[in-house]
């Protein structure tokens, strides 16, 4: 190289310098030799390849909405013409109409939200509280309780379909209940009738909430445990040293760091619970509390007595499916960062 | 003289507790705050949960009778339950091996699907978050009462024609037919039990999509953890990406394909669509005496699992890479 010719250096904006020196290839030429390499023309097709793979995946996930969407704004007619598949040829929104306002969408709404809420706040705080004490307080009999939190992860609650029913119809506590009733056992096989019956309240979510047994918690625990460990130690001997407690700690050194934890944990109990149909079913009765679970079923305004009725049926689940997952896609779209960042700090991997 | 050093001896040897007692070191009195953390899953477990555990334990060895003016009561009657299920009951054996065969093709299927999807989403592309926001809303929505919906249509499908949702799996809805696969197949020299499970698999995809989600999120923090560094002195070395796949990739991700296995063994015990469970949960409702015979069948269904559990987690962990933390 020439190291007397000197380079130009010419001012374009006032943040920016374009420097020239002779023997450079124009703009030009510089593309040429850039797109026109084997390496970039390989980079362009595993590029298209990979496009075109995720679109597809992605439409295999998405699909199932787009249909039961399409389906859910086709009128009665839409369903016996051959012509139509996936757009309605007169959009109505009568399916809509009815499951709202014969169904009783809203009271169902603010049932399940009520629910869903409450036994989520619950159950984010209470694993929050459980994971912490496993992941950093040595005390005897860690490594055997995590074990139980491990099986009631993987003990499916269809084996403790009955159990669980009877000990909510005839709630007691070690048999405090019945004492304080006078009750006497006439023999040994008779379940005592003094206990609370607590079937069609909220109340067994909220105790199996507050006490880390509800739905998928043992997996939260896990979570939240697999995080806590991962904090350094430093940051709470730090907060020791300058006076806190143990809960003050906790509040307002843990809490605050591991809000993307928190949030997922939220989102995870708020939707699962939102969309449980089996505790539901266990728990309420045909008499309990107005869900969602109660508005899958045809309108009592709609005529599904003709020839295309199976397709109308299903296309008005499809529909009451919609107005379910509506507020949870909102949800979801303002939860979503957190949630894959959530994960991926969670150090699910470890171990 | 020696009685006394022996007085002194004995005084110390009774004194140590006491002391010992008294000055409890900081950690320790630390460790114990631990317990006030975890106790609500103390009370939980011994209110609550473990007795749930034995009764349904104990149901599953007794009737269950409702006597008049409300109230029920349990007889014993030892393995009846468990004899019905196994020797009377047509459909629980045949539910019950095709439900742990169906397990067992899953696993493969998913952990590899999402460790493709992982290590595609992992690369630096536009859109990557889109997609894996795309990908991970099965698992926030098409569980409980979605996929309840799903399989009611289905069903409906099966008798009748319905609307296409794309979850189908009934012979009109098949993406490739037997057929197909077969002609693909034809000069490979490949047995007909392979092609009719990859039919299978490229008909279940929607089922697989849906159900990868976690353990894909799980690979994904696993490929995250691998150092660049290590990607980069092979590159250095020219090895291909091929090579660096094998060599450095599987062996480092290879402790979340153990956990990755027996999540999905967990998540498919666990989930209520299961075809086992839900054959457990028709007996419960509709089978008169169904409620004790359900307890025992799905203990027996809970125990084969957790056997497949242990055997895969042998078998996987023998081919497990452990990178050495000092290194």
């Amino acid at each position: 190289m020439d190291a007397t010719k000197t380079p130009k250096v010419k001012k374009e904006s006032k943040n920016k310098i374009k420097v020239e020196f002779e023997g450079q290839l124009s703009t030009w030429e510089r593309l040429k030799l850039k797109v026109f390499s084997m390496y970039f023309l390989k980079n362009v097709v595993v590029y298209i390849c990979r496009l075109i793979l995720l679109i597809g995946l992605s439409y295999i996930v998405i699909y199932p909405f787009i249909s039961k969407l399409a389906s859910s704004i086709m009128c009665r007619e839409d369903f016996v013409d051959a012509t139509v598949m996936l757009i309605s040829k007169n959009p109505t929104l009568d399916t809509y109409k009815a499951i709202i306002i014969d169904n009783r969408y809203l009271e169902a709404l603010i049932n399940t939200f009520v629910l869903s809420a409450s036994t989520a706040l619950i159950q984010m705080f209470v694993c929050c509280l459980i994971g912490y004490g496993f992941a950093k307080f040595r005390f005897r009999g860690n490594g055997l309780l995590f074990l139980f939190v491990i099986l009631t992860m993987i003990v499916p609650h269809s084996t403790l379909h009955l159990a669980m029913f009877m000990k909510f119809r005839y709630f007691d506590v070690f048999g405090i209940l019945n004492f304080l009733g006078g009750g006497v056992f006439e023999s040994v096989e008779l379940l005592d009738f003094t206990s609370v019956s607590l079937i069609n309240s909220y109340w067994p979510f909220l105790i199996l909430s507050a006490t880390g047994l509800a739905f998928k918690n043992g997996l939260y625990i896990f979570m939240l445990r697999q995080f806590f460990r991962g904090v350094p130690d430093s940051l709470e001997e730090s907060a020791y040293i300058d006076g806190a407690g143990t809960l003050r700690t906790f509040i307002q050194i843990i809490l605050p760091i591991s809000i993307p934890m928190l949030v997922t944990v939220f989102m995870f109990a708020f939707s699962w619970q939102w969309t449980d149909n089996y505790y539901v079913n266990v728990f309420f009765t045909t008499t309990g509390p107005y869900t969602l679970r109660d508005i899958v079923k045809v309108p009592a305004t709609l005529d599904t007595q003709y020839a295309g009725s199976n397709m109308y049926i299903a296309a008005i689940r499809n529909t009451a499916g919609i107005l379910i997952i509506t507020p949870l896609i909102f949800i979801y779209c303002f939860a979503q960062k957190y949630l894959v960042q959530g994960i991926e700090r969670s150090g699910l991997t470890a171990e | 003289m020696n009685a006394e050093a022996n007085k002194s001896k004995k005084v110390k040897v009774n004194s140590a507790p006491k002391k010992r007692r008294r000055a409890v070191s900081l950690d320790k009195k630390k460790a114990r705050t631990g317990y006030w953390f975890v106790l609500p899953f103390i009370i939980g477990l011994l209110i609550v949960y473990l007795p749930m555990i034995f009764q349904s334990i104990n149901y599953s060895f007794h009737e269950l009778r409702n006597i008049q003016g409300g109230g029920v009561e349990l007889i014993p009657v030892g393995f009846a339950n468990y004899q019905e299920a196994l020797f009377s009951d047509a459909e629980y054996v045949q539910t019950l091996t095709s439900g742990i065969r169906q397990i067992l093709f899953d696993i493969p299927a998913i952990v590899i699907f999402s460790l493709f999807m992982a290590i595609l989403l992992n690369q630096d592309m536009a859109g990557r978050g889109l997609f894996r926001a795309i990908f991970f809303i099965p698992v926030i929505i098409s569980t409980g009462l979605m996929s309840d919906i799903d399989a009611q249509n289905i069903l409906q499908q099966t008798s009748g024609q319905s609307i296409d949702t794309g979850t189908g799996t009934n012979s009109v809805a098949q993406i490739v037919n037997v057929m197909d696969v077969e002609r693909l197949f034809a000069n490979m020299k490949v047995g007909s039990g392979l092609v009719e499970y990859v039919v299978q698999l490229v008909n279940d995809i929607f089922d697989i999509v849906n159900r990868s989600g976690v353990q894909m999120l799980i690979f994904l923090a696993g490929l995250q953890s691998i150092s660049p560094a290590i990607y980069e002195s092979c590159q250095i070395d020219g090895a291909t990406g091929w090579e660096t796949f094998w060599k450095i990739t599987f062996p480092m991700i290879s402790p979340m394909i153990l956990v990755n296995a027996i999540y999905t063994i967990i998540d498919a015990l666990t989930r209520t669509d299961n075809p086992v469970m839900q054959y457990i949960e028709n007996v419960y409702t509709s089978v008169s005496g169904g409620n004790v015979l359900s307890s025992a069948m799905s203990w027996m269904y809970f125990l084969l699992v957790m056997v497949i559990i242990a055997v895969v987690a042998a078998v996987i962990s023998a081919y497990v890479f452990y990178q050495r933390r000092d290194a």
